[in-house]
């Protein structure tokens, strides 16, 4: 997801004000500490135009 | 039009915040007048110092309320920081309360302890947990 902020020059709190969440949450959800919730996860796919697979992979 | 995803956020976890800050401020403003009030009123009236009891109780039920309420306001991740950290407090609670208890029957506790000790605790727990949470999630 850090790739995406970063390909649209966007801040941490750019994308968690775009979201509404915390710039906590989302630097946590990239340094992968922290997994979002579905409502989150479904903003930040809206937010990037991408599928919610299209930007987070399932480790297990 | 809707309003931003972020506006709706910040203003939900605003009034959230402010509403819990007021009720904590009116919990320790009737712990106060329930604490302290006797010494002022003194014996004579009964009845005043359990009205001043049930005001404490009533406006207690109002803080959990307006808690549940900051707690939905939250985003996910601080609202894990803080379901965490009231796990621990509760543990904390619960295992040194308990430790309490069955070391005092058997004896081996030398002093009294005021039952105000055990919320005490939880509460400095909560604080300290919560902190590390913030740090941990940094």
């Amino acid at each position: 997801m850090a790739d995406l902020r970063s390909a649209r020059a966007w801040t941490q709190a750019d994308v968690a004000q775009r979201v509404g969440v915390s710039r906590q949450t989302i630097n946590a959800i990239e340094t992968g500490k922290f997994d979002p919730s579905l409502p989150v996860a479904f903003r930040l796919a809206r937010l990037f135009e991408l599928r919610i697979d299209e930007i987070f992979i399932d480790e297990q | 039009m809707d309003a931003p995803q972020d506006a709706v956020s910040y203003r939900a976890e605003t009034r959230a915040t402010g509403g819990l800050v007021a009720w904590t401020l009116a919990w320790t403003a009737t712990l106060a007048l329930a604490r302290f009030g006797p010494g002022f009123w003194g014996d004579l009236h009964p009845v005043v110092t359990w009205a001043a009891v049930v005001a404490n109780l009533v406006v207690g039920v109002g803080w959990i309320v307006a808690f549940t309420r900051f707690l939905r306001a939250l985003d996910d991740l601080q609202r894990k920081i803080v379901q965490d950290a009231l796990a621990i407090a509760l543990g904390a609670g619960w295992v040194v309360g308990f430790g309490y208890v069955v070391a005092d029957a058997a004896g081996l506790v030398p002093v009294e302890v005021e039952v105000a000790a055990l919320p005490a605790l939880m509460g400095v727990v909560f604080l300290a947990a919560f902190v590390i949470g913030k740090i941990r999630y940094r």
